[in-house]
């Protein structure tokens, strides 16, 4: 990973439509995640951003957190265990 | 005498969750033991695989418990859940709390396994018996989890 690589988790169906349980994107720019998303994750996810819970270095957190590099970001499905 | 939280790929050991929760002090232990049903509603499954962010499951796990002393007069905590492959009949999740009395007891398990459900990142996928394999959590599909 670069300066500016963060590092991005899928799980359950999101893993499977993004075909990667883990994925590492370099960013030209500051970005919130809600700009990630919409830059990079909402075509392969095919869901909305209010579909999904965010946390980074496993803490919950806003859409309008500002990634950081060497961030890890988890997109979180609704949770189904039990 | 202790407090214990775990996500595993390994069977679930009750004998030795209720020697960790076993306190002299206490009178009362209630064990809540989720397992994999044959069926989710009325379609015949042959087991699930259960997805998790593991470490992030197991701190959720740990803040549940430490809830649950706050909230209820319990002595001991041990959450366990079971992650990957299971088939029918295995256990899946477990919630064992130690009290002085039942009723705490009781109350502390159910708000437990309650807010395992609900709040750790872990995803089940149903095995169908026609062969065929679906996330419970994924948009297309039907009915709502409980």
């Amino acid at each position: 990973m670069t300066n500016n690589g963060i590092t991005v988790l899928f799980f359950s169906f999101a893993a499977d439509r993004m075909n990667a349980r883990e994925k590492i994107y370099e960013l030209p720019e500051p970005l919130s995640i809600q700009e990630f998303f919409q830059q990079y994750l909402s075509t392969g996810l095919r869901e909305p951003l209010e579909s999904w819970l965010f946390s980074v270095n496993e803490e919950w957190v806003d859409p309008q957190y500002n990634l950081r590099p060497g961030d890890a970001l988890a997109v979180v499905p609704p949770v189904s265990g039990g | 005498m202790v407090d214990y939280y775990l996500i595993t790929e390994d069977s679930i050991d009750i004998t030795e969750a209720l020697t960790m929760i076993d306190d002299p002090a206490t009178g009362a232990q209630a064990i809540f033991l989720g397992t994999v049903r044959d069926e989710y509603e009325g379609r015949k499954s042959l087991g699930l695989y259960y997805d998790a962010y593991p470490t992030m499951a197991q701190t959720h796990l740990k803040k549940i418990g430490e809830a649950m002393k706050q909230e209820f007069a319990i002595s001991h905590v041990v959450i366990i859940h079971r992650i990957g492959e299971l088939p029918v009949g295995a256990a899946s999740v477990l919630v064992a709390v130690s009290a002085a009395h039942r009723e705490a007891a009781f109350a502390a398990a159910k708000a437990g396994i309650d807010r395992v459900k609900s709040e750790v990142p872990i995803w089940k996928k149903e095995h169908w018996a026609d062969g065929s394999s679906e996330w419970h959590d994924h948009p297309d599909h039907s009915g709502n989890v409980e």
